[in-house]
């Protein structure tokens, strides 16, 4: 692919941050709060928190796909019922400095959401979202982007990526809209050169050299699904304590609880993120349950992530490698690591790549 | 995310003399209602602001519903019921009086202001009362205004945080064990755990095992005395593993089980025992003399001011020198610091009732609602949590301010009298919410009312189950 | 921007049929008669009942598409929702999006002679296959019901099973559980695979439809193997917690089929291969 981008010091992308705030844009991006690297709406570029800081400690996932959003509101007259749909969201955002595992996310949201039936209210977010990602200068001890089809570098979901160099940055177009973004603006610039580009090379594989976990291969899918009475997911799943960490930290996870909120005169009915860790995310009201104990459900969550998903989305898993599930976890439950013994006890005549 | 907020509430009253506060009288049937109905056909005027809700006890009235009160849009909050000695129900009141003292000290723990929430006590008699304190309240939630900062911070958008000093700043952390002393104490744990396992003295034994990432432990269940050699031990078990032992007593109810804890773990099994969840036989507790976890170069806040290095109830003690059974029996306690946290609870009190509000709301409003922080607590084992509970829906479903704070309002309130101080749901949120402080708020305020602690007598009454006579209830 | 999937249109209760003390049978009307005339389901669908203030749940929908301009519901009050729908009398507005999921493969079973197996609410499952089957009458052999309920009380269709057996060549056995009979019962007492064992259904040219609680579901299976039924004529619609409908919110899924996609109907042979994920 051509590559396009300008070579730019940390001051000059701060400006053009500016200038979009400036020019009405919402801008997001991780910021400092309470030590916690967080992604939020900031007002001044230099609020932006790009340094050697590792992920956000979830992803930006709530600026597409809200944690609570209204569907309808409904007011009751009486025997009628008057329904009406909330106002849609039309304001640019522009999300700044999501790890490529971020955005690789992101775009599994769209599989979700825009493939079979489009959300509408989804659908308006996007359309109105340009997404600038940064390459990773390191990574960190949770990160596998690469054992799942990523790289610190990584493109997927991003309208412009910038490239960290020692001294400054390569700010590159991916797409049309993240050209849109630029535009005006790349006559100031200056254009990177072979050797800037050669440089992010090398810092791309040197990252992704540091990362050691083995491959996962969208091959096992079957195995996985095949692994499902399999003893050990007992022993895979029993520390879990079926909370919602993994799930709501998670850049792919979509799934979601709708509900009214409000009482019988008037109220909206809402669609709230929701765990397939919690026992009554599948509980019937009979009182029975197809997933009754937390191994069930954990093996419920790898599999769709690495045997449902990739069999309906060509093979794309539904995890990005962030890692984040591993790191934040109560109990240390590492995803990577039960897939790989999932599958080879499903089929250990399974060739590994 | 606010037009789901401003679809879901009622609009502020105004009339054409302008803002109308919006007040809740929770009142009981046998005096307060009967005193309010005494002032109405006496035709005393007082302000008509108020809604009343009646209940057939003080006792009936749970915190919860004047959290729902607020949520749901009154900018003011009445509870009444009959004077001290005069229930109906001869001491519903008196056990209310408690809960409401704790509520009341969590809602100025957070910062609501004082001017919305009014309690009394009102006789049948006393119309002229009834009155004269609905005045009261009308005037002060005027003044205040209407209330549109609940589960919403004050200040708008900044992330600026009001600074908190320092959490270990200037008092020094005991040193962490070696790694020799550990692997030593690995070395006995295993061959203990072994022989426990071979001999029938437990079924399972629970301890820690390397998880993925670097220092860190995770829990393990050992089943097979072979897989002993998997455990191990070091300054980064920061797990509370008692969590487990409900989930493995409900496989078999007369499972006897080894449990590999810290003196802090320990102690949650007091109040658990204390009501009714196992039995001290069934545990096998493996005390490993603990000098502090630590994560990312911090040694836990919790281990500053920690003066047990293993529970005394203790069946096996593991030291570097080898493996003891009972506990350590030098009794005297070790040198400690003040915990780190008593600084940033005096200097959030020390901050502006509006300034501590907006604090909270801020850490309430990063909530995700993942409930890490009941999946982790030990006392947290109700088989249906009210926030699963849909019939009425207490807790909002919604990941908003509203629905966040009835959570962590409601579920502090839950584990007031109870909670040991593990500090196991602030080391696991992931929003980083200062829960740790919330708790031990709360801890410090029953040891100071009620002269209560959860973690040390398994055979005294909660201090919500019960009450004295002349409890304390100035604020009344 | 494309429609709203989440907007329910607007359907009046106009008749309320008390079946037991739990449960009901609605019928609903568009509000907008256009939507009656452009919605086409088919038997073995279901929809998402609006009932606004507690929410939404899912329904088969119970009438047959020969019997269109309206929709019908049987439920059983259980929870929140449903308690909200119960406390709704004719008259009052509901919401309804739909038709979801795949259906009974009815054009299949031409010819054949069809064995309708329901227990408790599961029988609303049956209902529209049923009703299908005998307004197409002359298109089946013979068509037997066993409708079988924990007590006589909590029969469901009482009156309709009167009416079904009107017709010819249709045989309704009636069952309760042991212990659930009255002293004027006089339908069977037993289990409903027991019953439907004693029955010694022929398996030739038959297919049986089925639909219950998950043990029923589990012993009539092992009923029918006994019977020599063959997996492929055995026929069910499951029941997973959902709330979109549409594939999204994740959680109705038994294995990789989504129940509200490429479910709730499967056959026997499907379900052999599917996790026990129900
Ligand atoms: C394809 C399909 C067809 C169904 N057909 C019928 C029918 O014809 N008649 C009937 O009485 N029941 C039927 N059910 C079951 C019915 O959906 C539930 O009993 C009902 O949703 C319970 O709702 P509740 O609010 O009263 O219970 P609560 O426990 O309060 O449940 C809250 C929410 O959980 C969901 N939920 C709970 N249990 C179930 C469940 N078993 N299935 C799906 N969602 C659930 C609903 O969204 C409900 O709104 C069907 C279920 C499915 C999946
Ligand atoms: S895997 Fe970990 S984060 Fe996920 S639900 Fe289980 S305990 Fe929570
Ligand atoms: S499953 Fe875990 S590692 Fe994969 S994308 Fe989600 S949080 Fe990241
Ligand atoms: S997982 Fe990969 S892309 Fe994500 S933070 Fe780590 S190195 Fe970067
Ligand atoms: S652990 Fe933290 S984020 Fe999760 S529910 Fe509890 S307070 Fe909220």
């Amino acid at each position: 692919m051509e590559r396009e981008g300008w070579r730019l010091s940390d001051k000059e992308w701060r400006e053009w941050v500016e200038a979009l705030l400036r020019a009405g844009k919402l801008v997001i991006a991780p910021v400092k709060e309470n030590d916690l690297l967080l992604f939020r709406h900031v007002l001044m570029a230099d609020e932006i928190s790009v340094s050697d800081q590792g992920k956000a400690q979830w992803s930006p996932k709530e600026f597409l796909f809200p944690r609570s959003e209204p569907l309808l509101i409904y007011r009751l007259r009486g025997a009628e019922v008057d329904l009406e749909e909330p106002k849609a969201d039309e304001r640019e955002q522009v999300l700044v400095g999501l790890r490529p595992c971020d955005a690789a996310g992101l775009s599994r949201l769209d599989d979700i959401f825009l493939l079979e039936e489009q959300d509408p209210s989804y659908a308006q977010r996007k359309k109105h979202t340009t997404i600038v990602s940064l390459a990773c200068d390191r990574a960190e001890p949770e990160c596998f982007c690469t054992a799942v089809g990523g790289s610190p570098a990584g493109t997927q979901g991003s309208d412009l990526l910038l490239l960290p160099l020692d001294d400054g940055w390569i700010l590159r177009v991916l797409t049309p809209k993240g050209k849109e973004l630029v535009a005006g603006w790349a006559a100031r610039w200056r254009p990177a050169l072979a050797e800037d580009w050669d440089r992010t090379e090398e810092r791309r594989s040197a990252v992704e050299n540091s990362i050691q976990l083995s491959p996962l291969s969208a091959q096992w899918g079957t195995a996985l699904e095949k692994s499902f009475g399999h003893p050990l997911w007992e022993s895979l799943g029993q520390r879990c304590l079926g909370c919602g960490i993994c799930a709501y930290v998670c850049p792919s996870c979509s799934c979601f609880d709708i509900n009214d909120e409000g009482n019988s005169f008037c109220g909206t009915r809402c669609r709230s993120w929701d765990s397939c860790a919690f026992a009554r995310f599948t509980l019937h009201a009979s009182g029975h349950n197809p997933r009754p104990t937390q191994p069930s459900r954990y093996r419920q969550r790898v599999l769709h992530k690495f045997a449902y998903f990739p069999d309906q989305h060509e093979g794309r898993f539904m995890c990005v490698g962030c890692g984040r599930c591993l790191r934040l976890c109560p109990v240390g439950i590492d995803i990577h690591h039960t897939v790989e013994r999932a599958a080879s006890a499903a089929s250990p005549e399974e060739e590994r790549p | 995310m606010d037009q789901l907020v401003e679809a879901r509430e009622a609009p502020e009253r105004t009339t054409e003399k302008g803002w109308e506060p919006r007040i809740v009288a929770m009142v009981c049937n046998w005096c307060t209602y009967a005193g309010a109905d005494m002032a109405g056909t006496a035709r005393r005027v007082y302000a008509p602001s108020v809604r009343i809700v009646r209940f057939l006890c003080t006792g009936r009235i749970d915190p919860l519903f004047i959290v729902k009160a607020f949520e749901q849009g009154a900018d003011g909050v009445v509870v009444s019921g009959c004077h001290p000695g005069d229930c109906h129900y001869v001491q519903g009141n008196l056990l209310a009086r408690r809960r409401f003292t704790v509520f009341q000290a969590l809602m100025d723990f957070l910062g609501l202001d004082r001017r919305r929430l009014h309690f009394a006590w009102i006789s049948a008699s006393e119309g002229v009362k009834w009155s004269r304190i609905v005045d009261e309240a009308t005037a002060a939630v005027r003044e205040a205004g209407p209330l549109r900062h609940w589960g919403r911070p004050v200040k708008g958008n900044s992330s600026a945080q009001p600074l908190l000093p320092d959490t270990d700043a200037g008092i020094a952390p005991r040193d962490p064990p070696s790694a020799e002393e550990n692997q030593l104490i690995t070395g006995h744990l295993q061959e203990l755990v072994t022989n426990l396992l071979s001999d029938g003295t437990v079924s399972t034994v629970i301890g820690y095992t390397a998880g993925s990432l670097p220092q860190q432990m995770v829990p393990l269940f050992v089943n097979e005395p072979r897989d002993a050699s998997t455990l191990g031990w070091n300054e980064h078990c920061a797990n509370n593993l008692v969590i487990y032992l409900p989930q493995v007593l409900k496989k078999n109810r007369d499972a006897k089980i080894g449990l590999v804890t810290k003196s802090c773990d320990a102690r949650a099994l007091i109040p658990l025992i204390r009501e009714g969840q196992l039995r001290r036989e069934q545990i096998v507790l493996l005390g490993i003399p603990c000098r502090g976890m630590w994560n990312q170069g911090k040694m836990a806040a919790k281990c500053y001011s920690c003066s047990e290095e293993v529970s005394p109830f203790t069946d096996w003690t593991i030291t570097p020198e080898g493996t003891k059974k009972g506990s350590l029996t030098s009794a005297e306690r070790r040198q400690v610091s003040p915990d780190p946290r008593d600084r940033e609870i005096a200097s959030l009190g020390s901050f502006l009732p509006e300034e501590r509000w907006d604090y909270w709301q801020r850490q309430f409003d990063r909530c995700l609602r993942c409930y890490a922080c009941r999946a982790v607590c030990p006392l947290c084992y109700c088989a249906t949590c009210i926030s699963d509970k849909n019939r009425p829906q207490w807790i909002p479903t919604t990941i908003d301010g509203k629905g966040n704070m009835a959570w962590n309002v409601v579920r502090a309130m839950h584990l007031a009298g109870r909670c040991i101080g593990c500090d196991e749901c602030a080391r696991v949120c992931p929003a980083g919410i200062r829960l740790d402080l919330l708790n031990r708020g709360l801890v410090q305020e029953i040891e100071r009312r009620f002269d209560f602690c959860s973690h040390v007598n398994p055979e005294s009454s909660p201090p919500l189950t019960t009450f004295q006579p002349d409890d304390p209830d100035e604020f009344i | 921007m494309s429609e709203n999937p989440y907007r329910p249109h607007l359907m009046r209760i106009v008749d309320a049929i008390e079946e037991t003390g739990d449960v009901r049978t609605l019928r609903l009307k568009f509000l907008e008669p256009e939507i009656a005339s452009q919605l086409h389901w088919q038997a073995g669908q279901f929809g998402q009942f609006s009932i606004f203030g507690s929410g939404e749940s899912v329904f088969t929908i119970a009438n047959a598409p020969s019997r269109g301009g309206y929709i019908e519901c049987t439920f059983r009050q259980m929870g929140k929702v449903t308690s909200g729908l119960r406390n709704l009398s004719v008259g009052q507005v509901v919401g309804f999006r739909g038709p979801y999921g795949n259906h009974f493969p009815i054009e299949e079973w031409r010819g054949r002679d069809l064995l309708f197996v329901g227990g408790g609410i599961g029988m609303a499952a049956l209902h529209a296959p049923l009703q299908f089957a005998l307004d197409h009458r002359d298109e089946f052999g013979e068509i037997v019901v066993l409708n079988g309920a924990r007590a006589v009380a909590d029969m469901v269709y009482k009156e309709e099973m009167k009416e079904w057996e009107r017709a010819t060549g249709v045989r309704v056995v009636r069952t309760v559980d042991p212990g659930g009979e009255t002293p004027d019962w006089n339908g069977e007492v037993g289990l409903i695979p027991d019953v439907f064992e004693r029955l010694r259904p022929e398996p030739d040219g038959r297919i049986v439809i089925t639909c219950g609680p998950p043990v029923m579901l589990r012993f009539m299976l092992m009923a029918l193997e006994k019977l020599s039924f063959k997996s492929e004529q055995v026929i069910t619609t499951l029941e997973n917690k959902m709330k979109c409908g549409i594939g999204q919110c994740g959680r109705c899924n038994v294995g990789r089929y989504l129940l509200c996609r490429q479910g709730p109907v499967f056959t026997w042979a499907q379900l052999k291969e599917l996790p026990s994920d129900y």
